[in-house]
């Protein structure tokens, strides 16, 4: 489903990822770990086409993509992002919100397709003409993550979706999250810090540090606290830890 | 003798629908120790380290049967009375460096400054207290250091040099708010470890204020467990296994575990929490 | 009727509205309540509401011609018959007032429909695409700026040939590269935001997305700006009239007739001074209402509401 091969990219002098590859099976989930400046962002963000200078090969649902143009994927993949308060259009009410995707592809039937989406992200539909100041950061994730799936893509990318929720709604966005891949048979690539997320909601991952990967695993190794890299090791000691 | 003493601390705001609440009736006390302070976004656990530090301006308002500071009476404290025993006997740190720092001063100067303030110390002395400060939070050669701005920093170490701006004038009482939230996993560890080393060999009380009831329960000598403005836990160090409060139960099992494979996230049942703080009020 | 009135107003601040109607009508109810609670742009409003019933009403309310004087009654003060006295051809001041209040408010309103679009399409084009767009159009915009305003209007004016709209073009002219600063500024702040890069991602044109998505944010800066700005169109236009560039006689705009009653101003002073306070009055009610407009609609502070 995603297959990226030999990925280089540079900001002016410094080069954020050195030829990285990994592959993702339709159906998969897979997350990319690591810390801030390991350039596990960037791989998402090269993949929707936000970056726009990059050398290798990434193919995504069957698309090659290219280097410095936007390919028109927004059927096959959309994201979800870090922080429910900047990803939501301050003065767009949910139903706006929603129903922005279904009029820039001329899909008709908004008003059913908005409620049922509310209903599948589990929020009340009296909240459907709520601006996103009059919602928690959990009900904002929700919208953020119906606002991905309104075009019914095959591929989720989600950067951190809960890294800036508290515990307990983490618990709540991390099943809806996960029941969703079940219910659409949807593929996710995730990015996080957490291995306890990772555990929870992927098949496989990949360990980043410096722009290259350390090393890619399956979930059970990761269980088994039996990752072997220098980097996989110190990342499941702090995580214990701290 | 407490250094802060604590009782019926209430912090309260204003509304369309009247005043709400956010701190109901708060009480402690904290000697020379490390105590942590833990809840999720609007349990009022950042409201309790602001009102104590006097930070909670208009409209909000401060009430408390007590509130005393080193034997000091910190309610109806004038202003300019709290801006002296603010940074020099009780002093805050912050989530994110990015933010708490003066991004066109040097760092050395922005460390001195509280020093400049509070002090009658001469330019020399305070450079050298400076630098000492920046030892103190195991920053290798801190000379180079004083002379950068805060963007030239990376965000443990900005973050170091926020508690370095904190220790210099060698407060009594440090309360932090989220200090390692913004802060890579990595990093994290090295920051609370400068933090535990300052509060045991200088003799500081610590109120540590966060989210991540792990970290705290690792890091602390009590836990006090936040729910809706009031304490709903006391726990001591290292025993979260003792917990009893459906909250503080219902937070740990919400939490993913590495070594385990569920199906589904157990959920805080909100409704049935309520019901029974409802219960266990009357 | 009370329990009627309270269901309304619930309807209104519903935090659930059922409709998309009344989600944008309660959005409006609670901005106008906002600004209810502010008196002095209450003040503002007041003088807004009076200038438009007054223009609105002007040969009703005139008690005599402005432009039709009886030449022995020139020069008169002010009076029980002419409140606010005669000029040098024995016209009723008072009516040349009133009638006025057409000019100045087609003057106000022209500049506004002109310059604030113009001003936020050139803002928002520039701040979202940025690089040799931005150098361009905002290169563009700062060759009006660095000209002083009247003096460029000026130019304008003897360029196109004395009279009012032409006065009207060569304010919008003017007017419209602070919009365009202001926009872009304000679209610098979010061009990066994750709301922006999600509907990217959804596929949106660049178009759509500065149309439905960028320039609204940038509205209510705008319409802020326009409305503090009211007041210098206004002295603008009064100042062309004044030069004998704007409106021409007989023509009862106000900047004319002060400079028409600047020869008696010392002699005959209400020649000069009630259009005078009339600019002022005026002037000062947008500035009210402006200022007012902008404690309501800047998002920080909405976001209490």
């Amino acid at each position: 489903m995603i297959d990226v091969r030999n990925l280089t990219v540079r900001y002016g002098d410094t080069t954020v990822l050195h030829g990285v590859s990994l592959a993702v099976a339709e159906g998969e989930s897979f997350a990319l770990v690591g810390e801030s400046g390991s350039g596990k962002s960037t791989i998402l963000k090269a993949l929707v086409g936000q970056v726009d200078d990059w050398q290798g090969q990434m193919t995504l649902a069957g698309h090659a993509l290219q280097p410095g143009r936007r390919a028109d994927l927004a059927r096959q993949v959309q994201m979800v992002f870090q922080d429910p308060y900047g990803s939501l259009h301050p003065r767009r009410t949910v139903d706006d919100t929603l129903a922005e995707p279904l009029a820039i592809h001329g899909i008709k039937g908004r008003d059913a397709r908005v409620l049922a989406m509310l209903d599948a992200v589990g929020l009340p539909r009296r909240f459907r003409f709520r601006l996103p100041h009059q919602l928690s950061g959990g009900q904002r994730q929700r919208v953020a993550i119906a606002r991905a799936l309104m075009l019914e893509p095959r591929v989720l990318l989600l950067d951190e979706p809960t890294s800036a929720l508290d515990v307990s709604v983490q618990a709540e966005i991390l099943n809806l999250l996960k029941g969703l891949r079940a219910e659409k048979g949807l593929t996710f690539l995730l990015v996080t810090h957490d291995l306890p997320v990772v555990s929870f909601l992927c098949d496989r991952l990949a360990v980043l540090r410096a722009g290259r990967v350390e090393e890619a695993a399956a979930v059970a190794t990761l269980r088994a606290a039996g990752l072997r890299s220098a980097y996989g090791r110190e990342l499941l000691e702090r995580s214990g830890l701290v | 003798m407490s250094l802060l003493a604590v009782d019926n601390l209430r912090v309260t705001f204003p509304s369309d629908q009247g005043p709400v609440e956010v701190v109901r009736g708060l009480s402690f006390a904290l000697g020379r120790e490390r105590l942590g302070i833990v809840g999720e976004s609007g349990s009022g656990k950042s409201m309790t380290g602001r009102a104590i530090m006097g930070l909670i301006g208009a409209p909000g308002r401060v009430t408390a049967d007590r509130l005393e500071f080193e034997g000091r009476d910190l309610r109806n404290l004038p202003e300019w009375e709290f801006r002296k025993l603010r940074g020099a006997r009780m002093s805050m740190v912050l989530q994110d460096p990015k933010f708490s720092l003066n991004p066109v001063i040097r760092i050395g100067d922005q460390i001195a400054e509280a020093l400049e303030f509070h002090t009658q110390l001469s330019a020399s002395a305070r450079r050298v207290r400076v630098l000492e400060a920046l030892e103190a939070v195991r920053i290798d050669d801190p000379e180079r250091v004083a002379r950068l701005y805060p963007h030239e920093v990376s965000g443990g170490m900005g973050q170091r040099v926020m508690i370095a701006m904190m220790v210099v004038m060698e407060p009594a009482l440090m309360i932090a708010d989220e200090p390692t939230s913004a802060l890579d996993v990595s990093v994290r560890g090295q920051v609370l470890d400068i933090m535990d080393d300052l509060v045991r060999r200088r003799g500081m009380g610590l109120l540590l204020i966060s989210h991540d009831l792990n970290m705290v329960a690792r890091w602390c000598d009590r836990i006090l467990v936040m729910y809706r403005g009031q304490i709903v836990e006391e726990l001591g160090a290292g025993a979260l296994n003792t917990a009893q409060h459906p909250y503080t139960l219902g937070l740990l099992a919400s939490l993913p575990k590495l070594n385990e494979e569920r199906a589904t996230l157990p959920i805080l049942d909100r409704a049935a929490l309520d019901g029974f703080m409802a219960g266990a009020a009357r | 009727m009370s329990a009627h009135e309270m269901n309304l107003r619930d309807w209104l601040t519903s935090d659930d509205p059922e409709t998309r109607m009344q989600a944008r009508l309660g959005q409006g109810f609670r901005l106008a309540r906002a600004l209810a609670r502010n008196p002095l742009a209450m003040v503002g409003l007041v003088v807004i509401v009076a200038l438009l019933l007054i223009a609105a009403f002007a040969p009703w309310l005139a008690p005599f011609s402005p432009t039709e004087g009886v030449l022995a009654n020139r020069l008169q003060p002010p009076s029980a018959t002419h409140w606010m006295g005669t000029d040098e051809l024995g016209r009723d001041i008072l009516s040349r007032v009133i009638h006025g209040t057409r000019i100045t408010l087609m003057i106000v309103v022209l500049v506004a429909v002109i310059a604030a679009p113009l001003g936020l399409i050139m803002g928002a084009v520039a701040g979202y695409f940025g690089g040799w767009v931005d150098r361009l159009l905002m290169g563009f915009t700062d060759i009006f700026l660095s000209l002083p305003r009247l003096i460029l209007a000026l130019a304008f004016v003897a360029a196109l040939g004395p009279g009012i709209e032409n006065a009207v073009i060569a304010i919008a002219i003017t007017a419209w590269p602070v919009y365009a600063r202001i926009a872009r500024a304000e679209v610098l702040t979010f061009r990066n935001a994750e709301f922006i890069a999600a509907v990217q991602m959804q596929g949106a044109s660049s178009w759509r997305i500065i149309g439905l998505h960028v320039i609204p944010l940038c509205l209510s800066s705008t319409i802020v700006r326009v409305t503090l700005d009211m007041a210098g169109i206004i002295l603008t236009a009064a100042g062309l009239g004044f030069l004998g560039l704007g409106a021409q006689p007989p023509l009862p705009e106000w900047g004319a007739m002060i400079s028409r009653g600047r020869s008696f101003i010392l002699d005959q002073w209400w020649v000069a001074t009630m259009p005078g306070f009339a600019i002022v009055i005026v002037s000062l009610g947008f500035c009210l209402f402006g200022d007012g407009l902008r404690d309501v609609l800047d998002p920080k502070q909405r976001s209490k509401g």
